[in-house]
């Protein structure tokens, strides 16, 4: 990793420690807007990690942005600093200008909103974010090729939702919607790349909740004692966290290959097969991963964990909904399967042996 | 706490790994279409082919990362890691050299003798030589330090008596590590007083006896050892350090390709024989196969080159196998839902004597180099709660 990398990494992760924690998560989804928090993350800039340095940003890597992503949900920080991370990338790619204020992404990987001679028309399910406050950046398809649009909330119709953790997903509906900006198609940038982009995102996320559910369960296994030991003693309870800890490595495992397939791979948002696959296998095991984590984090925890103001269900909740998010595991193992199976077709002939092992080992 | 938070480094992969992988993927192709094998599942552990073993010799694929002076090429772990994982996926009988390329070679390199190295290394190398692993016994399964094997210093070298049962392949095997108590037995200090050593099993008082695994095939074997006579040279490394052997001899082995691809030729031949209707469910089903065991690759390799990096992962080495293991069981019974088992061989079929072979060596899977409890032991003492 670079040096200034690691640089924003402490950075952030300093400013996290002091102003996040289970009282200002929970207290964000009662209504006590973090606003310290999200002032700090704006001044730090970090919002622009993935910003090239020419459009005023921090011209930081792939790499960076998502372990900063995985960083911000090991602290389940109650902001979607994720989604304007890539909301704020989706500005810079496009040639429109960033802002300084929080943008929120208007994607959740369904269909685009189409864009017809300048006016926009469709349905975003669950944009995430501060939609109220900044800005909406919103990705729109003109005859196959993606723009960029942005909104300013004000102007359009919005439902406002909460997703399983009490973060905004809001309805967004746009009918001969006209964008305050709007972009030229974005070269090598494709409705799936994006779709995959995101879809890294979540696993990226669920990786850091996932290590952070590890270590508050081995944090509380080794303190809470019943029938005079500490529970971490019952065998029982050292095999779920042997369990929690191997989906969660797994799950660290994927992502970062992924996101080392994407770095190597010239544009991000281009949707190429080996990426896919990378992606594709990410999320699947992200999104399996946080179920049965959850499932043993919470046993070992007994009432406790079930609890508020305990801060596990802060990461449990997020995992569930972040799972679903960008394609489940049942989602992205089909098209995974149907991939394998259209590219052994197409290269015709009888099945010989070797032939799956050498699409899949890529 | 940071002992619950992993990292795997990427692999170096340069091109010369990546020719030879296409070497090792071509060979493998025409000695399939040449009749040189047929592919079978859990070929590291069923698939004896002592023919085939020295063609992997005189290519250079065994001892590919020891010294040339021993009959080695030198060559990275991660050549050898490419060697591997390709015989596997292919299925390639590779059980008879397995052990000694993996574990035996690389233990009498750096705990045997000169005249060891020199006289056994080539010879494995080369695929002429075998060795089997003598650790269990009748008493002693995942309690492994309470051996009874005892080896008796006498004038001129160590006399053993004792059984090692379950020990793999040992009736085509030269040689077999046999762990004996040297010490005595002390409760306190039970990984004491243990030593390792190499015994040729054509020694005087040696009895090999196959033993009928479920799936049919004299796979493991019951060894005894009466009053075996070996010299001062057999020992490996230091009289009563063999605990400390045996461990990190585990350690290596235990985040392998082979704790992960087991069961592949099985996926394989699924995915090609669906691949033309596939739709839905079955998309759903073996794409859900095909990520696991993509991520577990990563991990896999991550280890790799973790240990490539001088570090000991030993914890990390411990979930893939047990990550590893159950998921090769679990492909089968994911693939149940659309090719039902019932016969106990394809009778034609290949895709059903594939997946009937792997259902019945699959109980093995997560018991052999340790069973999987004993891996959750030994990841929850990394993480400390031991
Ligand atoms: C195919 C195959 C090949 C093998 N090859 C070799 C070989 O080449 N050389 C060799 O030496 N051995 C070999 N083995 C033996 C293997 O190492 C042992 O099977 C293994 O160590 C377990 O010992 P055991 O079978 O005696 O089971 P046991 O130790 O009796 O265990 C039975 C069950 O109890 C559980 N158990 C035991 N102790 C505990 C505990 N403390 N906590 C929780 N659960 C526990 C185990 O996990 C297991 O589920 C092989 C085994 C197989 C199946």
């Amino acid at each position: 990793m670079e040096q200034t990398d690691q640089l924003i990494l402490d950075t952030a992760h300093r400013l996290f420690s002091e102003l996040s924690g289970a009282e200002v998560v929970n207290g964000a989804e009662l209504g006590e807007k973090p606003e310290q928090l999200r002032q700090a993350i704006l001044e730090c800039g970090l919002t622009l990690a993935w910003v090239p340095e020419e459009a005023g940003g921090v011209g930081g890597s792939l790499a960076l942005g998502f372990n900063l992503i995985r960083m911000a949900s090991s602290f389940a920080l109650p902001v979607a600093l994720a989604d304007t991370l890539v909301a704020n990338l989706l500005l810079a790619r496009s040639g429109l200008e960033v802002s300084d204020r929080w943008a929120a992404l208007a994607y959740d990987g369904g269909d685009l909103p189409v864009l017809v001679q300048g006016e926009v028309n469709g349905v975003v399910e669950n944009a995430s974010g501060a939609v109220e406050s900044g800005f909406l950046v919103v990705p729109v398809i003109e005859k196959g090729e993606v723009r960029i649009a942005t909104f300013v909330p004000s102007t359009i119709d919005m439902e406002h939702r909460e997703s399983l953790a009490g973060e905004a997903r809001t309805r967004v509906i746009l009918r001969s919607a006209i964008p305050g900006q709007l972009s030229e198609p974005v070269n090598d940038m494709t409705e799936d790349g994006l779709r995959q982009f995101c879809a890294l995102v979540r696993a990226s996320q669920v990786a850091g909740a996932l290590e952070k559910m590890g270590e508050v369960t081995v944090a509380y296994v080794k303190e809470r004692s019943q029938f005079g030991r500490p529970l971490g003693k019952f065998q029982a309870i050292q095999h779920k966290v042997a369990d929690i800890a191997g989906e969660s490595a797994l799950t660290t495992a994927a992502v970062e290959q992924a996101v080392r397939s994407l770095s190597s791979h010239s544009e991000a948002f281009h949707g190429d097969s080996v990426v896919f696959m990378a992606v594709a296998t990410a999320k699947v095991v992200a999104s399996e991963a946080a179920g049965k984590v959850c499932r043993d984090a919470h046993q070992a925890h007994g009432a406790m964990g079930f609890s508020f103001e305990y801060p596990l269900q802060q990461y449990s909740r997020r995992v569930w909904c972040w799972r679903e998010e960008f394609g489940s595991e049942f989602y992205w193992s089909e098209r995974l399967g149907m991939a394998v199976a259209n590219e052994l077709v197409a290269q015709g002939g009888d099945p010989a042996p070797g032939n799956a092992w050498d699409i899949v080992s890529r | 706490m940071d002992n619950v938070r992993f990292n795997f480094p990427a692999p170096e992969i340069d091109e010369t790994v990546e020719a030879l992988r296409m070497e090792v993927r071509q060979f493998l192709r025409e000695e399939i279409q040449n009749g040189g094998f047929v592919p079978v599942t859990d070929c590291w552990c069923a698939g004896v082919d002592l023919e085939f073993s020295r063609k992997l010799g005189a290519k250079g694929w065994i001892g590919i990362t020891w010294p040339r002076q021993y009959g080695g090429g030198e060559m990275s772990a991660l050549h050898r890691y490419v060697i591997t994982e390709e015989l596997l996926a292919a299925g390639a009988p590779v059980h008879a050299h397995w052990i000694a390329d993996r574990q035996s070679g690389p233990l009498i390199l750096s705990t045997g003798t000169e005249a060891m190295k020199r006289n056994i290394l080539p010879r494995i190398a080369a695929g002429d030589c075998f060795v089997a692993l003598g650790l269990s016994e009748p008493e002693s399964g995942s309690d492994l330090a309470s051996v009874r094997t005892r080896a008796r210093k006498v004038d001129g070298g160590w006399e053993i008596t004792g059984t090692k049962l379950w020990s793999s392949g040992a009736q085509h095997c030269q040689y077999m590590t046999v762990l004996a108590r040297t010490g005595d037995w002390d409760p306190d200090k039970r990984h004491e007083g243990l030593t390792q050593f190499l015994v040729p099993l054509d020694s005087h008082g040696v009895s090999v006896r196959g033993i009928r695994d479920m799936s049919g095939v004299e796979h493991f074997n019951e060894s005894h050892f009466d009053r075996v006579m070996v010299p001062d040279d057999a020992v490996l490394g230091q009289v009563g350090e063999g605990w400390k052997q045996i461990t990190s001899e585990l350690a290596l082995e235990r985040s392998g390709p082979e704790r992960f691809l087991s069961t592949f030729v099985s996926v394989e031949r699924a995915i090609q024989q669906a691949a033309p209707s596939m739709q839905g469910r079955q998309a759903v089903v073996l794409g859900g196969i095909l990520a696991r065991i993509r991520a577990l690759r990563a991990m896999s390799q991550g280890v790799a080159a973790l240990i490539g990096e001088g570090c000991s992962p030993d914890v990390e080495a411990a979930l893939v196998k047990d990550l590893g293991t159950r998921l090769e069981q679990d492909v089968i019974e994911r693939l149940r839902e659309f090719w039902p088992i019932v016969l106990k061989q394809g009778y034609g079929d290949e895709l059903q004597y594939l997946m009937s072979d792997s259902l019945l060596r699959q109980p093995s899977f997560t018991l052999r180099g340790g069973t999987n409890e004993v891996l959750k032991g030994i990841i929850a003492r990394g993480i400390g709660l031991r």
